[in-house]
């Protein structure tokens, strides 16, 4: 048998079956899917009339996009006088929430205030800012802002609130819970309340407590009040757990009196001494020349150990010894003691715990130094600070006792705030009726019968006495912005109290009417009221000889209308705003002796010691700490504050524990986090609460120590930004000896299951040796003695056949003239405190979008500025070299910073070079040079290669990766809603998805500058441009100006041997200069090869072409 | 062509003897434009206040001493017991309406007091301005016959003569193959035809194909430059869409001589000029409810706006904003500030805006696109001479071009070309 075929390709093929036959001449095994495309039946629509359609209507919305749109201009119906359309007006005001105080000039565009500025007049705050005063403007205009008054969380009418609440006022006792008022009208006011319900009680209760200041001043000096500070005066300071540059008490003045005396120079080579004791890195503890890290119940130790060493060098009265177990910390006190006492009269020594023992001592020690009228001033003290936590306590216990009808909560939360311990909540229920101020529905807000929703402090007139001799008043900025006929509208509390006392005046008046008899005689300035009132509230601030204390808390008499009679100085507010004829006669401030000659009390030191040493450890202590950009939580439903990075941890959206790395290890906890390594989570368990947290190690934390923010964890569901954002901390604050302190020292922590993903904007912790290029330092012993080629070289470059030159001799660029201005910007890394006040300015400045968690996990902030934190690390170049480490393990090693690191705050942004490498690859040219000398971003012109991005040396460009004032997905967004929208900068475009942006350098206001001066026909003034970064700095660390100005301060600042420029050898020559950090240690941080090289030829001059 | 340089020549010598003897006179005419013309006129026309014709007879002598006080503080002048002062009070009801002119210096009051005395005769004016018109006008036609029209005039008559010739061939043609008895080829169609000639010249259709498709890319490409541009930069034709009240710029700027700035108030402090608020309207309208062209029923719309009771003369009434509609349109990227252009740049606002003056609705007369913006700021010299924050930046400028004498210090020298000087 022959075989009609040799190979087949299977059985069925050789048996030629017919299934296979009518197969073989199918090409596809399987019908293809066309059939739904091909029919035309009623069904459905077919590709091709798909494909029609679409193309006839791509073609239509092409035609329709070339009409041109029809724009309408509407103006005012009749224009208020002082509004000019595209001028911006400047009012004097000031800000006090119950935690931050600083007076401000506000910026409103077209009558609505769009940025917060400090006000240089003011001698408290000195026209520094923090980043929470920065952001509080876009609180005004939070959408979960109450619209009107609510009853059981319905809305409801004034008329109907006030009539039940003056109704419940009287059927009992009465409580006004507040945190400290610095108002004296409101304090009058409310005095005149308790007048009209005598069983009314004024509770003052902080969040954050500072009590314990107050007793210990009552101890020592019989003032029950806060002493002032002056950190300007102090070349030694010692803080033991006071994180004073960031948020303790009056963070923004000591910020600016500390960085006053750090300004090094040649021809001032000198500097104050920081040391700091504390448990978390804090902010001050990063700035601090010397730090040493202890547990928080060695707080106390640390404290009674140096008044001991301090009590033995001035002769005085010891108290019993104690041992505390940082070694190097014990041993250093005697020596910061001996300095303390070489500085008598000029040092300062502050705690910021608590304790009454604790601060007792603190007193004690500045008492034997002399400090008391020059750094400390308990005669001038500050009013910041009221709080009486035993008062907060007793109420607690009045509230379980059913004492409490009508309980009024004033700028306070405590149903957020108050500790675990105390179960305040369930107290809170116990009161009849529950009435609460709060401007959104809070915690409390939500528990409470009755909401009267104040105004916002941008809406509101008011005075504030930060400390004593020191005035300043508040005037609205914005009419409010909830008020009839669209809304039953919010009241301000003064207003609503006035209501409620029967009183038929308004607060302004009441408030001129004390300002003329109880502040205007303490003055002898002006002699009219009506002038005195004006200038006042155009300055915003006023200063008064000091005077025996006036008694504020007394009502002050009254006329038939509810306003105040004027005793005293013949004036008449009712025409103060036209009247300037009538004049009063001039008052002078009676002289009264500042000394006290009542006899001190005599405090009990021992006792005060044995108090504050009695703290004992266990497994693990947890230190409660505030966040530079939350603060005490007040302000957390604010996204600028939310997505600000932490200037230490660098993380945003979070809170978390920190912890220290070895304790990290031993708990087998994720010990490197990155982007793609997550944090471990833990079960922090306290006093029998156990909460789940993710553990973020941290240089510097003391070992055997934790650290919790407080201001997360939200429970109220209308903060949407902040609600369910971590956990919430105060609970775990304890109750001790009557005070709340930010402690527990017994907390226990257990490995848990997952990860937490953290976002963090700085993910790398070193320099990784290369000091030189970006980061110089030198301690002051060796900036004395140095030349300035040795701790400064020059950036040279070998040349071929030998010999060096500096990297400005070497060009492959042609030269460019800049004949007119040259703008310049230099930042003082010696005064710069990493507060990150600027961050925040920037964005509210150039309508930076918020991005959320998971953009900014991805390395998306928008952020224009920020500030790069480095630690230093155990390993350098010079160790590996001596010790034969070899470059892998050295970087290895390098990567990994010390346990106590040195922390070194570097802002980043546009380095504006002058041969920038971003403009060379744009193929668009959406970036380019400008005359004067900045790097422009064209955003209209730019198509989002990101070529410039990608070859920044500095990594300092954004991009929009999605439309943010847009995209639902990025609902924080405060341009995504109708009244946060109006916190935009009219003066700056606001970005759209697909293009590059960067710092500007403010060039918004730098033409804003430049025309007011060609319209006055006057050179340019030195300073009358200020960027916004600059303008935030409460250190002055910013310096912006013409560099071809050879008078100009940016000028005189680059002369200074200590600047230098980034990544000089690269010969991108920024126009962005640093001056280099100067720590007053006494180790040396220049390393041995470059002492010993020979100082260089001449020092170039750079020369920018 | 000669007559034409005659006339220019005979204008030029006119304006410069207007200009030299006039001087002051055109001071005090500027200075009372800018004050006072919202209220007075020249003439015996009373609008807020009484018109100025015969001023000279009727103030007390001597006139101008008396006019600089009444000027100047007219408040002093009535308390310190003036008769004709107090007359005048009398005269208004016993309302003193007129404001203070402190600021004026001594000698712009000298101009201004001469020139409200003795205002050159307006039909002088008059005549030169028609002049200018005519001049004007007589340019705009020898422009001559647009291009466009030619070009599809002589396309026209191409065709015609095409036709025409090939019927001319065709009846030739014809009548050869008769002669010759050549028979008949058979009847082509012209499309037939087009369509053989085509083939047997395919090169030079493709040629003409590929001109088409370019011309027609050329022209979308243009068309693309002018999406979002409110201009016709064919026909020179502005936008000028229908406002909601019918207000005639040539009524209130050009017949009643009112400043630009009075209205505008703005300009000169801000980046917008600033559209009238609906206060500024009323202060004149207050008192003048009709006009020349629709009577009551425009002004009227001002009244609604601003709350405006004509029954009582009192604001009562709910106010209703004006939703004007806007002509000259920038995009939001764009940061442009007319008080750099007008006080820095002492640019007159025609420059850019044309001559509302003469502008029943106002119409676009700039293009306002990029490229608009920055030939100007190529052409344009900066005013160094007299501002103080030139100065350095001049001498800077005159030692580096030293020596060259045609060298002008236009925008562009001093960075009017970054792209961050208007957009950020």
């Amino acid at each position: 048998m022959t075989m009609s075929k040799k190979y087949w390709k299977g059985l069925s093929e050789l048996s030629d079956s017919p299934e296979f036959l009518q197969r073989k001449n199918n090409e596809f095994a399987h019908e293809l899917p066309t059939g739904d495309l091909n029919e035309t039946d009623a069904k459905g629509t077919s590709r091709r009339d798909f494909l029609k359609v679409m193309g006839f209507s791509t073609a239509a919305v092409a035609l329709a996009a070339c009409e041109t749109p029809v724009n309408q201009a509407i103006p005012y119906v009749v224009k208020p006088e002082e509004v000019t359309p595209g001028v911006a007006n400047f009012y004097a005001s000031t800000f006090y929430d119950g935690h931050d105080y600083a007076s401000v000039l506000v910026k409103t565009r077209e009558g609505r205030p769009i940025k917060i500025e400090g006000n240089e007049l003011s001698k408290v705050s000195n026209g520094g800012t923090s980043a929470r005063v920065q952001a509080s403007v876009l609180s005004l205009y939070d959408g979960a802002r109450i619209t009107g008054p609510l009853h059981k969380g319905e809305p409801s009418t004034w008329k109907n609130v006030d009539g039940a609440i003056v109704k419940a006022l009287g059927e009992g006792s009465n409580v006004i819970l507040s945190s400290t008022i610095i108002s004296p009208s409101t304090k009058a006011i409310i005095a005149e309340f308790c007048a009209k319900y005598p069983n009314t009680k004024l509770v003052t209760y902080d969040a954050i407590s500072y009590s314990a200041l107050i007793k210990a001043n009552k101890n020592v000096f019989g003032k029950a009040v806060i002493s002032s500070y002056d950190f300007s005066k102090a070349k030694t300071i010692v803080s033991v757990a006071c994180d004073f540059l960031g948020t303790w008490l009056s963070p923004i003045e000591f910020a600016n009196q500390y960085s006053k005396n750090r300004k090094v120079t040649r021809e001032n080579p000198e500097m104050s001494k920081h040391y700091s004791f504390e448990a978390n890195l804090s902010l001050t503890g990063a700035n601090a020349d010397e730090r040493y890290m202890v547990k928080p119940s060695e707080f106390g130790k640390v404290v009674a150990l140096l008044f001991n060493e301090v009590a033995a060098a001035t002769g005085n009265a010891k108290v019993s010894d104690a041992k505390i177990t940082n070694a190097d910390a014990s041993k250093a006190i005697s020596k910061i003691a001996k300095e303390l006492v070489e500085n008598k009269g000029k040092s300062l020594v502050v705690c910021g715990l608590n304790d009454e023992g604790c601060q007792t001592l603190v007193n004690g020690i500045n008492k034997m130094l002399d400090n008391y009228g020059s750094t400390v001033d308990v005669e001038l003290h500050s009013n910041l600070k009221q709080g009486n936590d035993k008062d907060f306590i007793d109420l607690v216990n009045d509230l379980n006792a059913g004492k409490v009808n009508t309980l009024i909560t004033y700028n306070c939360n405590p149903i957020y705030t108050a500790p675990a311990s105390l179960k305040f909540e369930a107290a809170y229920k116990k009161a009849k009726v529950k009435v609460s101020f709060a401007q959104t529905l809070d915690e409390t807000a939500t528990l409470a019968d009755y909401v009267c929703p104040d105004n916002n402090y941008l809406e509101s007139w008011g005075d504030a006495n930060p400390k004593r001799g020191h005035y300043s008043l508040q005037q609205p900025t914005i009419k409010q912005i909830f008020s009839a006929p669209r809304h039953e509208g919010t009241r301000q509390v003064q207003d609503t109290l006035l209501a409620w006392s029967g009183s038929k005046t308004n607060y302004l008046k009441y408030l001129q009417g004390y300002w003329n008899n109880r502040v205007f005689p303490l003055q002898g300035k002006y002699g009219d009221f009506a002038s005195f009132w004006s200038h006042t509230l155009h300055d915003g601030v006023l200063k008064v000889n000091i005077v025996k204390d006036v008694p504020v808390e007394t009502p002050m008499a009254v006329d038939s209308t509810g306003n105040p009679i004027l005793a005293g100085v013949a004036a008449v507010i009712a025409d103060i705003t036209n009247d300037t004829t009538k004049k009063a006669p001039v008052v002078t401030p009676a002289p009264v002796s500042v000394a006290t000659t009542e006899t001190l009390p005599t405090p009990d030191y021992n006792a005060a010691a044995s108090a504050a040493t009695s703290a004992k450890g266990g497994q693990f202590e947890l230190a409660i700490y505030e966040k530079t950009g939350l603060g005490n939580g007040n302000q957390s439903n604010n996204p600028w504050l939310m997505e600000l990075p932490d200037p230490i941890s660098k993380v945003t959206w979070d809170n978390y524990i920190t912890m220290s790395i070895p304790d990290v290890k031993a708990l087998g906890l994720n010990e490197m986090l990155r982007q793609e390594i997550y944090g471990s989570i833990v079960d922090l368990t306290v006093n029998g609460v156990t909460v789940k947290l993710p553990v973020f190690p941290q240089p510097g934390q003391a070992p055997g120590t934790i650290g919790l923010a407080i201001g997360y964890g939200r429970t109220a569901e209308k903060l949407k930004v902040a609600f369910g954002v971590g956990v919430n901390a105060y609970p775990f604050v304890s109750v001790s000896n009557d005070t709340l302190q930010n402690v527990a020292y017994s907390v226990s922590i257990a490995k848990s299951e997952g990860e937490h993903k953290f976002a963090s904007t700085q993910i790398q912790h070193t320099i990784m040796g290369r000091e030189e290029y970006l980061l110089r330092e030198v301690s002051l012993n060796e900036y004395k003695k140095l030349d300035k080629d040795v701790f400064n070289p020059p950036a040279t470059l070998p040349m071929h056949g030998g010999g060096e030159k500096h990297v400005n001799e070497i060009d492959l660029y042609g030269s460019f003239e800049r004949l007119g201005h040259k703008w310049g910007l230099t930042i003082d890394m010696t005064s710069c405190i990493g507060c990150a006040a600027c961050v925040v300015a920037c964005q509210v400045e150039n309508n930076i979008a918020v991005v959320g968690k998971n953009e900014v996990a991805m390395t998306r902030s928008m952020e224009w500025l920020r500030i790069d934190r480095y630690y230093t690390s155990d390993m350098n170049k010079q160790k590996a070299h001596e010790e034969g480490i070899g470059a892998k393990e050295m970087y290895i090693e390098m990567e990994n910073p010390s346990a106590n690191p040195k922390v070194t705050f570097q802002p980043m942004m546009c380095q504006h070079c002058n041969h920038a490498p971003c403009e060379n690859v744009c193929p668009v040219l959406a970036t380019s040079h400008s005359n004067d000398g900045l790097n422009m971003m064209t955003y209209n012109r730019c198509i989002g290669t990101r070529y410039c991005a990608n070859n920044c040396p500095f990594k300092v460009r954004r991009f929009n990766w999605f439309n943010y004032n847009d995209n639902t997905d990025f609902a924080n967004n405060p341009a995504q809603q109708d009244l946060g929208r109006m916190v935009l900068n009219p003066d700056v475009v606001v970005r759209s998805r697909g293009v590059m942006e960067k710092c500007s350098m403010c060039i918004q206001r730098v033409q804003a500058g430049k025309l007011t001066a060609k319209k006055d026909g006057t050179p340019l003034v030195d300073g009358s441009i200020k960027t916004a970064c600059q303008q935030a700095c409460p250190t002055n660390a910013i310096m912006f100006g013409d560099a071809n100005d050879e008078n100009s301060q940016v000028t005189k600042w680059r002369a200074d041997d200590k600047n230098y420029y980034l990544l000089e050898e690269v010969g991108v020559k920024p126009t962005v200069s640093y001056l280099l950090k100067v720590r007053n240690q006494d180790e040396p941080m220049i390393r041995e090869e470059h002492a010993k090289a020979a100082p260089k030829a001449e020092a170039h001059e750079e020369k920018h072409s | 062509m000669s007559h034409f340089s005659l006339k220019s020549l005979f204008g030029a010598v006119f304006m410069f003897f207007a200009f030299s003897f006039g001087l002051k006179a055109q001071d005090g005419a500027k200075i009372f434009k800018q004050n006072c013309a919202v209220c007075h006129t020249l003439t015996d026309q009373k609008l807020t206040g009484p018109g100025l014709a015969g001023l000279a007879d009727r103030v007390p002598k001597p006139a101008d001493q008396w006019l600089f006080k009444w000027i100047q503080n007219n408040n002093n002048l009535i308390t310190s017991g003036d008769a004709y002062a107090k007359k005048l009070v009398a005269d208004n009801g016993g309302v003193d309406a007129m404001s203070e002119f402190e600021f004026l210096s001594e000698a712009e009051l000298k101009a201004l007091v001469a020139y409200v005395m003795a205002p050159p005769a307006p039909k002088a004016e008059a005549k030169a301005t028609t002049a200018v018109v005519a001049d004007d006008e007589a340019k705009d036609k020898s422009k001559g016959i647009d291009p466009l029209y030619l070009l599809l005039g002589s396309i026209v008559v191409i065709a015609i003569l095409i036709g025409a010739l090939r019927s001319v061939r065709q009846s030739l043609q014809n009548s050869y193959n008769r002669q010759h008895n050549i028979p008949e080829k058979p009847e082509l169609t012209f499309w037939q035809e087009v369509k053989e000639w085509i083939s047997s010249h395919r090169r030079l259709v493709g040629v003409f194909v590929l001109i088409l498709i370019f011309i027609g890319m050329k022209s979308c490409w243009d068309a693309c430059y002018r999406i979002g541009v409110y201009y016709d930069w064919n026909t020179k034709e502005g936008y000028h869409p229908e406002q909601p009240i019918k207000f005639s710029h040539k009524l209130h700027a050009g017949d009643n001589e009112i400043a630009c700035q009075y209205c505008h108030y703005t300009v000169e402090k801000s980046r917008h000029s600033g559209i009238p608020t609906v206060n500024i309207c009323m202060n004149c309208h207050k008192g003048i409810s009709s006009g020349p062209q629709y009577g009551e029923t425009e002004i009227a719309k001002i009244y609604e706006a601003a709350g405006y009771n004509t029954e009582t003369a009192t604001y009562d009434k709910p106010q209703n904003p004006i939703k004007w509609i806007k002509v000259h349109n920038l995009p939001d990227h764009v940061y442009f500030s007319h008080q750099q252009h007008v006080v820095v740049g002492k640019l007159d606002c025609t420059n850019c805006h044309g001559d509302v003056k003469k502008m029943t609705t106002v119409e676009q007369q700039a293009p306002l696109t990029m490229k608009w913006c920055v030939d100007c700021h190529r052409k344009t010299e900066v005013a160094m001479e007299g501002n103080a924050y030139y100065d350095k930046l001049h001498k800077a400028l005159k030692e580096k071009y030293k020596g060259q004498h045609d060298v002008k210090f236009t925008v562009d020298k001093i960075g009017g070309l970054d792209c961050g000087k208007c957009h950020y």
